[in-house]
């Protein structure tokens, strides 16, 4: 097999634009979708029921549906409803994002519960609020556990991104198919996106593991 | 200084505290004993209603604190708690621990928190642990510093549940030494524990629970020496 290091070299600019973008895409949407998972997760374990219902539907249709079904809808049905024409990258974002918050809710869920209910006893005998609870002594201990799940959904988003390249937002994989669609190749462009997205995948597990030992206590 | 009357108390159909009427007196230790399950331990949470009481009421310094127009997280901020599992907050230091509430609540300065903090902390003899972790520190040091974390809001009564029952028996000693000595001072308490030595030496009155009924109270020389139930008989038999 004759590998053409040439062609990648020539691809080498768009696919460094395509890898801004994935990180572009990547950073937004876990910025979004952790805002909006922990809300969702927060609406979700209120004891009222009717209240907390609205958000369990939200996770259960956004974990039920396939990514690539909803990125269709929200690309050629929701964001042109609203804005009469669509753009790849903010229906990308909206869709990750979306997608993202119903996973990052049930961690958000999970890990507020794994917290033992003496903490929040103990704040409250102090004559602390359930919001000043909440903020102060239950978020960030939840949060501390649910770093290595955060991360995991993390790099499945980023990993994710890459279905993007079927409603041509600009990122990364969309360049590789380009160069394949160019050349008739196989090996060069996915070999060459795949080692690029492994060493985003990797630096984004370094930055996390080095945030967890920081928030270690003991 | 309490007053608690027709006290009820429900888990389902599980019926755990059936009419509870007991006052405190302000100055005054209160031991609680009884076998477990009596229901000792839910009637302290309803004190400062970490338990939703069923039915009765609870005065505290002549305030109806059921009433469902008071603000309990105020009342609370009047009645310290200390628990058998500590619940000191792991993510924090020893002195942040016990300068949150009196910042958040209190809104006092950083400077008044961190100075009452530090007092409290040499009071329970545990100076040296102020930056350390909770995690860090041994059974009985958790214990002292959930004491002064308790202490830091100025409370009037300390309630204290079994709180050194989750202890090695060689640190039970230190805790009470310092509740010895919260004692002396005048600090209104209500303590549940399991420890009868530190009930005689220190309580100025003992009830004795079972099965959700207060079956008799007394000064801990009369319950001990001359318990007049057969169930206060029946349990000091097994646990002197």
């Amino acid at each position: 097999m004759n590998f053409r290091w040439d062609i990648i070299f020539e691809y080498a600019p768009y696919l460094l634009k395509g890898t801004i973008l994935t990180i572009g895409l990547s950073v937004s949407s876990i910025l979004i979708g952790t805002f909006l998972g922990l809300l969702i997760g927060l609406g979700k374990i209120m004891r009222n029921k009717v209240l907390a219902f609205p958000f369990y539907c939200y996770v259960t249709v956004f974990r039920g549906t396939p990514l690539l079904v909803q990125i269709f809808l929200i690309h050629f049905g929701i964001v042109p409803f609203f804005t009469g024409e669509t753009n790849a990258i903010t229906a990308g974002v909206i869709a990750l994002s979306l997608n993202a918050a119903a996973y990052i809710a049930e961690i958000f869920r999970a890990g507020i519960q794994s917290i033992d209910k003496g903490q929040m006893e103990g704040a409250r005998s102090l004559g602390m609020t359930h919001t000043q609870t909440m903020i102060h002594v239950v978020l960030p201990q939840a949060f501390k556990r649910m770093i290595p799940p955060l991360g995991n959904e993390f790099i499945v988003l980023l990993k994710d991104s890459s279905l993007l390249c079927v409603i041509a937002a600009p990122e990364l994989m969309y360049w590789g198919k380009a160069m394949g669609g160019q050349y008739f190749k196989v090996w060069e462009p996915y070999l060459a996106c795949a080692f690029i997205y492994l060493c985003l995948t990797l630096i984004l597990s370094f930055v996390l593991n080095r945030l967890e030992s920081r928030l270690k206590t003991e | 200084m309490i007053k608690v009357e027709n006290l009820k108390k429900s888990f389902g159909d599980n019926e755990v505290l059936k009419n509870i009427n007991a006052i405190v007196a302000p100055q005054e230790v209160v031991v609680v004993i009884g076998p477990s399950g009596s229901g000792k331990s839910t009637f302290l949470r309803c004190i400062n209603q970490l338990e939703t009481i069923t039915g009765g009421h609870i005065f505290i310094e002549g305030l109806d604190t059921t009433d469902k127009k008071v603000n309990i997280n105020k009342v609370r901020t009047e009645v310290g708690m200390v628990f058998q599992h500590f619940n000191l907050f792991p993510h924090k230091t020893v002195i942040d621990n016990i300068m949150l509430a009196p910042l958040k609540v209190r809104k006092v300065t950083k400077e008044q928190a961190s100075q009452r903090g530090m007092e409290l902390l040499k009071k329970v003899g545990l100076a040296e642990k102020a930056n350390a972790y909770p995690d860090s520190l041994s059974g009985g040091q958790k214990q002292r510093v959930a004491i002064a974390r308790a202490l830091a809001m100025e409370p009037k009564i300390m309630l204290f549940d079994e709180p050194t029952s989750a202890l090695d028996p060689e640190m039970v000693g230190e805790v009470l030494e310092v509740m010895k000595q919260l004692a002396k001072e005048g600090m209104t308490m209500v303590v549940v524990t399991h420890e009868m030595g530190f009930a005689k030496e220190v309580g100025d009155r003992v009830i004795f629970m079972d099965e959700g009924f207060i079956i008799e109270e007394n000064i801990p020389s009369e319950i001990f020496d001359n318990p007049q139930q057969e169930r206060t008989k029946a349990f000091l038999s097994k646990v002197l």
